[in-house]
């Protein structure tokens, strides 16, 4: 990852959301994004050139536009009309984003133009979203990560966020997930934990 | 063990390629389904080896495009789908009624301190008519500021009629038991009449109480009776002890009429007839 003075950045063309801009790097808001808070709570993982990526809940491209400065490809699925008329404008603009007009919970549907994948990340508002990633996980790559930004308001309003984080970690780990690391995004946003974990699952895939 | 991908479909080793422009991929990604069971993840080289791309940046290029153009076509029938616009109306309209709260209250405020002494207890004037005083009489950006007030809540009145017919046009049903307006505003709380439509009764009835019912579901304070459909005359003018039963029957008959006006689109007397006799007995005591 780039960082200039502490500050985190991604090389890219800028101007798309009206980010700030540091000696040309476009400087990727810990605030605004919960990936990057991820990396500025030192738990985040190296994104590389040769990475493929599978954004769940893609929104208005925002994240989506700096993870594209990274990697190879990034396949991004959104399944609302108006955030998703935003991220077309950035993949129009951007060449190795794919922009998947798509519910994250079915993905029999965008099964057909996908391949796997080294990383997937999702952040949707959803109260199933483990199952959500489980049923992803089919695009994971052996020994693939897996980055859960578990929204745990969205699980459930009335449960202690603490008891959601552990049940889901519990609910990924009985599915095969190794987990390897979790962290609360505090003080950037409240009651959103990271869930990071590696597929160990190998020899399923040829 | 075919697998349909969107370049063409394989089958033990061997390619059918599909051969068409951008728009007929698009047309075929809404056809084309994988079962996640036996799923196997696409190698973009089977592409190459079909002949639909020479490298990997032709694949991307056109796959890219594809999925570009079948967005495009989901976001224009999605906004076609006419309880978009209701919904956006909707909006405007309860956004409208804060602003002009807002801006009259600090109107008054501000009129007040430029003639001290003045006070509105006794005096029982509606605020439209105070409003337009103050933009004959006080001058410069305040009277301004007053004639504003007043032309907002002119396009106020005037959406609010226009969102009432639309809603009579697309949701007859419920308009019928709960007139235009508020019918709307329960629509848009749901997100839409498709989502209106497979909400239960007791959902309906406290649809826009979020404070009340998270609150009751925490705290253990007393339910919410009613949401949204309080603003509706048989619900507030309804004697205090029965409201709750008359918001439950409404509701009740709400949940039905939305599924009326979602699946077949036009107003069903006899329904009707029936759950307003109701939904009028609720209201009366036993």
């Amino acid at each position: 990852m780039i960082w200039i003075n502490g500050v985190l950045v991604s090389h890219g063309k800028g101007g798309v959301y009206g980010e700030r801009i540091l000696t040309g790097e476009r400087v990727w808001d810990p605030y605004r994004s919960k990936l990057s808070a991820l990396y500025y709570k030192g738990s985040g993982i190296e994104l590389s050139k040769e990475m493929r990526v599978l954004y769940l809940g893609a929104a208005h491209g925002t994240t989506v536009s700096h993870v594209s400065d990274y990697v190879e490809v990034i396949y991004a699925v959104e399944s609302a009309p108006h955030p998703m008329l935003d991220l077309l404008e950035v993949a129009r603009r951007r060449e190795n984003i794919v922009p998947i007009m798509a519910d994250a919970a079915r993905p029999e549907i965008y099964a057909p133009v996908l391949e796997s994948v080294d990383l997937i990340y999702q952040d949707v508002a959803q109260p199933d979203q483990v199952t959500i990633a489980l049923r992803n996980s089919i695009f994971l790559k052996p020994g693939g990560t897996l980055i859960l930004m578990l929204k745990t308001r969205s699980v459930d309003v009335r449960q202690d966020p603490e008891k959601v984080l552990s049940d889901a970690k519990s609910a990924l780990a009985a599915a095969g997930m190794v987990i390897t690391g979790y962290i609360w995004l505090e003080p950037y946003h409240r009651d959103h934990a990271a869930v990071i974990c590696v597929n160990e699952i190998t020899g399923q895939h040829p | 063990m075919m697998q349909s991908y969107w370049f063409g479909d394989l089958k033990d080793g061997s390619c059918r390629p599909f051969t068409g422009n951008a728009a007929a991929i698009a047309d075929r990604l809404s056809a084309i389904r994988i079962g996640s069971e036996n799923y196997v993840p696409l190698d973009w080289r089977s592409a190459v080896d079909c002949g639909i791309c020479r490298d990997r940046s032709e694949y991307l290029q056109k796959l890219r495009n594809a999925c570009i153009l079948f967005a495009e076509r989901r976001i224009e029938e999605e906004f076609k789908k006419n309880d978009v616009v209701l919904l956006q109306m909707v909006r405007t309209l309860d956004e409208m009624d804060t602003v002009i709260n807002l801006l009259t209250g600090r109107v008054f405020d501000w009129y007040q301190v430029t003639g001290p002494g003045f006070s509105r207890k006794y005096r029982r004037i509606p605020p439209q008519t105070f409003i337009k005083t103050i933009s004959s009489g006080s001058g410069g950006s305040l009277s301004q500021i007053a004639a504003d007030i007043g032309r907002i809540s002119r396009t106020r009145t005037s959406l609010a009629r226009e969102v009432s017919d639309i809603a009579g046009e697309i949701m007859p049903n419920c308009s019928a038991l709960i007139g235009g307006l508020v019918a709307a505003r329960l629509m848009y709380h749901a997100g839409g009449l498709s989502h209106l439509a497979r909400l239960p009764g007791s959902a309906i009835q406290v649809l826009g109480a979020r404070t009340a019912l998270f609150s009751h579901l925490r705290e253990k304070t007393p339910s919410p009776k009613h949401g949204i459909i309080f603003q509706h005359r048989r619900i507030h003018n309804a004697p205090v002890e029965r409201r709750g039963k008359v918001a439950r029957v409404l509701a009740a008959k709400l949940a039905i009429a939305a599924r009326l006006d979602y699946y077949r689109g036009i107003p069903v007397p006899e329904f009707l007839e029936a759950a307003q006799k109701r939904i009028d007995a609720a209201g009366t005591a036993p």
